[in-house]
C-alpha cells in the first residue's frame, strides 16, 4: 500500500508572524534592535595609512587663513582651527553643517559682501548697537548663513564676545520644553537658555573672565553680590538650571552696559521668531513668539529695546523653510520684495511691527562672480569631489545651469553631477 | 515605561501621540492635553517631570472634576518686570486678588442683567475615556434597541447600521456590531 501522501508544508501566513518571548510576570521582553552606525563623518587624511588609499597623491587641502580683506576677495579660505571655534561650540544650521561634513576641512570663499559687512563690523566696534542692527537678506541659497559664520568668525578672531545663535527656528517649533513664569509674564525655555549660557561660557571664556557685575543681584532664593566675575554668575546656572532664564537675562544686562568688549549678537533663522509658533498655552491658544522669553529676548535687541554699549546685531534670513516663512511686518520693514501685491486689508500684527523698527537689510548677492565660483569649484576638486577630467566645461556648464547660486552649484551642480 | 491608568507607555515614545493609546483620546485630544500641561510636541514620555506625569493621572482618571487654568496675563511690548527679588508668593497673591475682583465684577454685572454669568467653555471636561466611554457607547446601543429602532434592530441582526452593502463585505459588521458591545 502506498504511503499516505506527507501533508503540505504549512504555509507561512501574508501576514506578520513573529513569536513574543515573554519573561516570568508576562511581560512583553523588547528584542533588541541593532544600534544604527550614526552620521558618517570623513576620516582624517592623517588616519588613512595603507598605501591601497594612496590614490592620486592624497595631500592635506591647504587653504590661507579666513580674513576679509579685499586682496582675499574671490579666494577660497579655511577658518581657523581654535580652542573657543564658534561653529563646534554654537553649532551651525543643518545645511552648512551637511557640507562641511563632507568636506575634509571647514572653509569659504571670500567675497565682497564679506569684506564690506566686516568693515560696518569694525566701525560698530566703539559704538552702540543701536547703531548697527542689520538682516543680511536675499534668494534662497545666496550664502547668507555662510555671510553670518564668516562675521562670527571675523568677530571671534578680533575679540569680541559673541553669541551666535545657528537656528533660532529651534526656539519657535516646539521642540523645547517652556513653562509660564508670572513674573516676566512671558514663557520661560530653560533648556535653551541653559544650554545658551553653557555655549556663551564656552565660546567667550576669556572675556568673560575679565567682566564683574556691576550691581548686586538677588534672586528668590539666591545672592549674587556685586563684583561677581561673569564666568561665576553663569556657573550658578550650571549648578540650578532651572534659574537659567532669570541668569541669561542678567547676564545679557551686564554685557549691556559693559564697554571693555563688543558684543556680537548673532542669530539665523531670523524670520522664524515673527511667524507662528507651534507652542500652544493650556487654553490651546498659539502662544505668541513674542511671548517667549528668549525669542522676545532677540527681537529686543533688534528692535532697539535693549542695546550693546558697544557692539551689533546681526540676524539672517532663512528663505528656504517652507514652514516659517518671511513674514509681513519683516518685509516691510527691510523693505524687501512681495510675492503677491500688498493689500492695504493684509493683517499686520501691531507689537511684530514695533520688534521691527531700525532693522536694516543686507542684500548679499544673488549669483556667486566667476572668481568666486571658480574658487569653490576648486575647493571640491581639490578634495577629490570630482572625477571629471575636463575640468573646464563641468565648470561653466554647473555654474550655467545653477545660475551662480552658490548652493545649487555645489549642491544641484558639482555633487550632483554624473560627468566623469 | 509610564504606567498611566493601567496603560503602558513606552519611555521613547513622543508623549503627544503615546497619550492616543487611551481609548477615547484622538490626535486632537492629545494635543490639548499636552498644552493644558505644557508638554512641548517634541517631548518624549522619560522626558515629563514627576508633576506632569502626577497632573496627566489625576486629570484622566476624573476629566470632569479637573480645573480649569487660570488665564494668566500675557506681557506687552513695553512691560517692564517687576525686580527678581520680588517672591512667587507675593506676585501669585497679587494675581489671585486680580482675579477675584475681576469674577466679582462679573458676577455684579450679570446680576444686574438679571442673567447667569457666561463660564468659557473647556472641551476637556466633557472628555471620556476608557470604561466610561465604553459604557456610554453601550447604553446608546442598548437604548436604540429598546425604542425598537432600526439601527438597535441592526445592531441585534450585527449587520451593518449605516447603510452600508451586505450583499457583499460587512465582514466587520457582522464580528463586531452586538446590543452588548464593549460588555
Amino acid at each position: 500500500m502506498a504511503k499516505a501522501a506527507q501533508p503540505p508544508p504549512k504555509r507561512k501566513s501574508a501576514g506578520f508572524s513573529r513569536t513574543v518571548k515573554r519573561d516570568a510576570q508576562g511581560q512583553i521582553i523588547p528584542e533588541k534592535k541593532e544600534k544604527s552606525l550614526g552620521a558618517f563623518r570623513p576620516l582624517p587624511a592623517a588616519t588613512l595609512a595603507n598605501p591601497a588609499f594612496e590614490s592620486d597623491g592624497r595631500t592635506v587641502m591647504k587653504l590661507p587663513a579666513f580674513a576679509p580683506k579685499p586682496h582675499l576677495v574671490g579666494v577660497a579660505t579655511e577658518f581657523p582651527t581654535l580652542e573657543n571655534d564658534p561653529a563646534r561650540i554654537y553649532g551651525l544650521p543643518k545645511k552648512m553643517l551637511l557640507e562641511f561634513r563632507i568636506l575634509s576641512k571647514p572653509c569659504s570663499v571670500v567675497r565682497n559682501v564679506t569684506v564690506k559687512t566686516a568693515e560696518l563690523l569694525d566701525k560698530a566696534k566703539d559704538k552702540s548697537s543701536l547703531e548697527t542692527r542689520v538682516v543680511l537678506s536675499g534668494r534662497a541659497g545666496c550664502g547668507k548663513s555662510f555671510l553670518m559664520l564668516q562675521l562670527v568668525e571675523h568677530c571671534i578672531l578680533n575679540d569680541w564676545i559673541v553669541i551666535y545663535i545657528p537656528r533660532a527656528v529651534k526656539l519657535v517649533d516646539s521642540t523645547t520644553p517652556y513653562e509660564y513664569d508670572l513674573r516676566t509674564r512671558t514663557y520661560l525655555q530653560p533648556a535653551f537658555a541653559f544650554q545658551t549660557l553653557r555655549r556663551l561660557l564656552a565660546a567667550n571664556h576669556a572675556k568673560l573672565s575679565a567682566l564683574t557685575t556691576q550691581k548686586k543681584h538677588v534672586f528668590e532664593k539666591r545672592e549674587v553680590p556685586l563684583g561677581t566675575n561673569l564666568t561665576d554668575l553663569i556657573g550658578v546656572a550650571m549648578k540650578e538650571p532651572p534659574l537659567a532664564p532669570l541668569i541669561l537675562d542678567t547676564v545679557m544686562a551686564e554685557l549691556s552696559t559693559q564697554t571693555k568688549s563688543p558684543v556680537l549678537f548673532a542669530v539665523d533663522d531670523f524670520q522664524a521668531l515673527y511667524c507662528q509658533s507651534a507652542y500652544r498655552d493650556p487654553h490651546f491658544v498659539p502662544i505668541r513668539p513674542y511671548h517667549l522669553a528668549v525669542p522676545r529676548l532677540i527681537m529686543e535687541y533688534a528692535s532697539g529695546k535693549k542695546a550693546f554699549a558697544k557692539g551689533a546685531f546681526v540676524g539672517a534670513i532663512t528663505a528656504s523653510d517652507t514652514i516659517y516663512k518671511l513674514p509681513l511686518e519683516l518685509k516691510d520693514a527691510l523693505g524687501l520684495p512681495h510675492e503677491h501685491l500688498p493689500s492695504p486689508y493684509d493683517e499686520r500684527s501691531r507689537p511684530l511691527t514695533e520688534y521691527t523698527t531700525g532693522l536694516k537689510p543686507i542684500h548679499v548677492p544673488e549669483q556667486l562672480s566667476v572668481n568666486e565660483a571658480a574658487s569653490l569649484f576648486e575647493i571640491w576638486k581639490e578634495d577629490k569631489a570630482l572625477t571629471a577630467s575636463m575640468y573646464d566645461e563641468v565648470f561653466l556648464s554647473k555654474y550655467t545651469e545653477s545660475s551662480g547660486n552658490a548652493r545649487d552649484f555645489v549642491w544641484k551642480g558639482l555633487l550632483a553631477t554624473l560627468e566623469s | 515605561m509610564v504606567h498611566i491608568l493601567g496603560v503602558n507607555l513606552r519611555d521613547t515614545h513622543v508623549a503627544r501621540f503615546a497619550l492616543t493609546k487611551f481609548y477615547g483620546i484622538g490626535h486632537h485630544t492629545a494635543h490639548r492635553l499636552c498644552a493644558r500641561l505644557h508638554i512641548h510636541d517634541k517631548c518624549k514620555m522619560k522626558d515629563l517631570s514627576p508633576y506632569q506625569v502626577t497632573a496627566l493621572a489625576s486629570f484622566l482618571s476624573s476629566p470632569s472634576t479637573s480645573t480649569t487654568p487660570p488665564r494668566y496675563p500675557l506681557a506687552e511690548p513695553d512691560y517692564t518686570p517687576p525686580p527678581s527679588n520680588k517672591s512667587m508668593q507675593d506676585l501669585q497673591n497679587e494675581f489671585n486678588a486680580l482675579k477675584a475682583a475681576r469674577e466679582a465684577k462679573k458676577l455684579k454685572r450679570a446680576k444686574y442683567a438679571g442673567v447667569a454669568p457666561k463660564a468659557t467653555p473647556d472641551p476637556l471636561k466633557d472628555l471620556k475615556i476608557e470604561s466610561e466611554l465604553r459604557r456610554i457607547i453601550r447604553d446608546n446601543i442598548a437604548h436604540q434597541r429598546m425604542i425598537g429602532s432600526y439601527v438597535g434592530k441592526r445592531h441585534a441582526m450585527h449587520l451593518p447600521v449605516r447603510g452600508q452593502n451586505t450583499q457583499s463585505n460587512a465582514k466587520t459588521a457582522k464580528k463586531l456590531n452586538r446590543v452588548d458591545r464593549y460588555a
